[in-house]
């Protein structure tokens, strides 16, 4: 981009256009979108001719399906507009369904810059601008050059922080330097240590690996994979027995090639996080907090300290045993739980004084670490543990079917599982004081939940029929953008009467606040 | 955010100080119950009928129609049990409202958090004289706060409250 754009952003008087090569990241989203059918038209293309007499001609309709995403692509180049205002960004986009979009800078959430290594090479990014609540982003530019992009978001975040300077863009450090390298406080950043043990506590390469087996298990015809499984198992097993190893033999065997495929399979998840998380850098400028961070694809994205809704930290056992923790956060911006656009993580990795350090520093004057937990009775270890037993029940019922008595050595789990039940119990706890509401859990894998009272937005009390038979309840708390993987913001087994304080006194705090988005 | 009176519409139901639940009219009670007794009937009552006539042997559809309309029965029974413990309540923390016999719950939306809100009535519902109101909030779980079978003057009342109080709140 050419230094006068730049200058046109600033000053924000002319319409601005995408990059001229944005129509062709258009195609390639749309043909994303549009593979499978493509495919199918390709392949249903083959096949009988004599079935209908201008099959001939299937043969052509992928060729015009792209061209027809070419045009469109190139329609939206050509109509899709946007102005800064003083007030915030308008965009104006489509032919024949003209669509006038207003975005006030202060709804603004969450401005996002994406560079795929596809932009990268042609020197472009895509801007997502993304305001609360939603699953599509408020306004998405693909792609802008670089420059504008960078501009276009120092100009939000300047109007987002209500700083509404305009002055910061000339002073950006051209070239391919990205914004927020000069300025700003840099919080955490990951050496590659940090990255490689990060890969090695998550479970992202059996994730891949699970889902690499489902997408093969369903695109290949019946029973393939069945059968192609058991020809392998059967020319190993035959394998195995001519080198008469015996049954020890067999069985070392067995563990040596178990031991490793999981090798594999942690190795797949450090170079996973490896490409998408390294050179992490969590910064603080003007403001905002601004995440970096890939290998390949370069992300980064930015919310205000006083967006985030609620607060979850992690520590797993692998966790404990390196010595760290996670500490994530909800922001109530759209895009879905695994969109890696979106500002989950502060800290994918740190010890359990920087993520405390990290927290203490955003939301000063909160008491952290809490000075007691408030604990629930630890009777109430059982009904965890009851939890669990159906489970154990079923395994060994399935097990017996297959070994007969042996199955009962399942069963060995159950002690095991009341004695994990009794920790967690001892382990459970709340705090709520007059700005913060917390809540601590597990014991192998352990956990925090913590959200500022102004950010909860409804309490549910509740009992089941036997919480009335045991004079306890649990109570909610819902805050906005909470997350299915987190653990949920709730109190549980608190005495009845304990539990019917807190609401009250809840109910009071919260109506007495103004929410503070 | 004081709930001074002057800002209550004149005709709205005081604030009771001994609990202040209020219950839904009873003209409703019919309506919940078949709702119930219908998703009860077909869903687990089709399934049942098929199980019993199996497992005893007997003459397949006789024995599903007794079946579902047993659960059916069963389950309008229940939806009258279920009906009779809705309430809710608005006072100066907010609007509540509780359901359930067995599992029990009791939701509360401070008014602040209140984000908009729907009233929505079906073609029965307008024939009683009743009116679903719907509170919206930011949450997740509690995203929205449903209330059935109100009377159509306390939900308009409350809707009106409520849409005030959030209008008040905006212009602080």
């Amino acid at each position: 981009m050419s230094e006068a754009d730049t200058d046109a952003i600033a000053t924000g008087t002319p319409d601005q256009r995408l990059h001229p090569w944005s129509w062709l990241f258009v195609l390639l989203q749309q043909l994303r979108q549009f593979i499978v059918p493509l495919l199918v038209l390709m392949f249903a293309g083959r096949g009988d001719h004599d079935a209908w007499p201008y099959a001939e001609y299937a043969e052509y309709a992928p060729l015009a399906g792209v061209l027809a995403l070419v045009v469109v692509s190139m329609l939206q180049y050509f109509t899709y507009r946007y102005r800064i205002g003083a007030e915030g960004i308008s965009i104006r986009s489509g032919l024949l369904q003209r669509n006038l979009r207003e975005i006030p800078f202060t709804r603004i959430h969450n401005v996002g810059v994406h560079q795929s290594l596809l932009h990268r090479l042609f020197g472009v990014a895509e801007v997502r601008l993304e305001s609360a609540g939603g699953n599509k982003p408020e306004g998405q530019m693909r792609v802008l050059g670089l420059q504008q992009a960078l501009a276009l978001e120092q100009l939000v975040r300047h109007h987002g922080s209500g700083a509404a300077t305009t002055t910061g863009i000339a002073e950006r450090p051209d070239g391919a330097a990205p914004a927020g390298q000069a300025d700003g406080r840099t919080l955490l950043s990951m050496p590659l240590g940090e990255v490689v043990r990060m890969g090695l506590v998550s479970n992202r390469g059996m994730l891949v690996v699970a889902a690499a087996a489902g997408l093969v298990a369903q695109a290949s015809p019946e029973r393939m994979m069945g059968n192609w499984l058991e020809q392998q198992v059967r020319g190993a097993a035959g394998y195995a027995e001519q080198l008469h190893l015996g049954w020890l033999g067999m069985a070392s065997a067995a563990l040596v090639l178990v031991a490793v495929a999981m090798a594999a399979i942690r190795l797949l998840s450090v170079a996973l996080a490896l490409s998408q998380y390294y050179g992490f850098r969590l910064i603080q400028t003007q403001g905002r907090l601004v995440v970096e961070r890939g290998l390949f694809a370069r992300l980064r994205t930015s919310v205000a300290p006083r967006r985030i809704q609620a607060w979850y930290q992690q520590e797993t056992l692998l966790h404990r045993w390196f010595g760290r923790r996670a500490l994530r956060i909800d922001t109530a911006t759209g895009g879905g739980e695994n969109d890696p656009r979106k500002l989950r993580e502060l800290a994918p990795i740190a010890t359990p004084a920087a993520c405390e350090a990290l927290f203490v520093h955003l939301l000063p004057g909160v008491q952290w670490p809490p000075a007691a937990w408030q604990g629930v009775p630890r009777r109430c270890w059982w009904r965890l543990f009851a939890s669990s037993v159906p489970w154990t029940v079923l395994l060994v019922a399935v097990l017996w079917w297959h070994l007969g008595p042996w199955s009962l050595l399942a069963a060995l789990w159950l002690p095991w599982s009341a004695y994990a039940a009794w920790q967690q119990a001892g382990r459970l706890g709340y705090v709520v004081d007059a700005r913060l509401l917390a809540v601590r859990g597990g014991w192998w894998s352990r956990w925090w939940r913590m959200a500022e009272l102004d950010k909860v937005q409804a309490l549910q009390l509740q009992r089941s029929p036997l919480d009335r038979l045991l004079g306890t309840a649990s109570l909610w708390l819902d805050t906005a953008g909470a997350g299915p993987l987190s653990p949920p913001l709730r109190i549980r087994f608190l005495p009845h009467a304990e539990a019917r304080a807190l609401h009250a006194r809840l109910g009071r705090v919260l109506a007495a606040r103004r929410m503070r988005w | 955010m004081t709930d001074s009176p002057d800002l209550l519409p004149p005709d709205l139901p005081r604030i009771d100080q001994t609990g202040g639940w209020q219950p839904l009219p009873r003209r409703g009670a019919l309506l919940y119950a078949a709702a119930t007794g219908l998703t009860l009937g077909v869903s687990i009552g089709l399934g049942l009928g098929v199980a019993v006539s199996v497992v005893f042997d007997l003459e397949r559809l006789r024995t599903i129609l007794v079946v579902a309309a047993l659960v059916l029965l069963a389950g309008a029974a229940f939806g009258v049990f279920r009906h009779r413990r809705i309430g809710w309540k608005l006072d100066a923390d907010g609007f509540a409202t509780r359901r359930g016999g067995l599992w029990w719950s009791e939701t509360l939306v401070p008014v602040s958090r209140v984000q908009h809100l729907d009233l929505e009535r079906g073609p029965l519902e307008r024939r009683l004289g009743l009116a679903t109101l719907v509170v919206h909030t930011a949450g997740t779980r509690m995203a929205a706060v449903k209330l059935p079978l109100l009377g159509f003057a306390d939900a308009e009342r409350l809707r009106e409250h409520l849409a005030r109080q959030v209008a008040t709140d905006d212009a602080l």
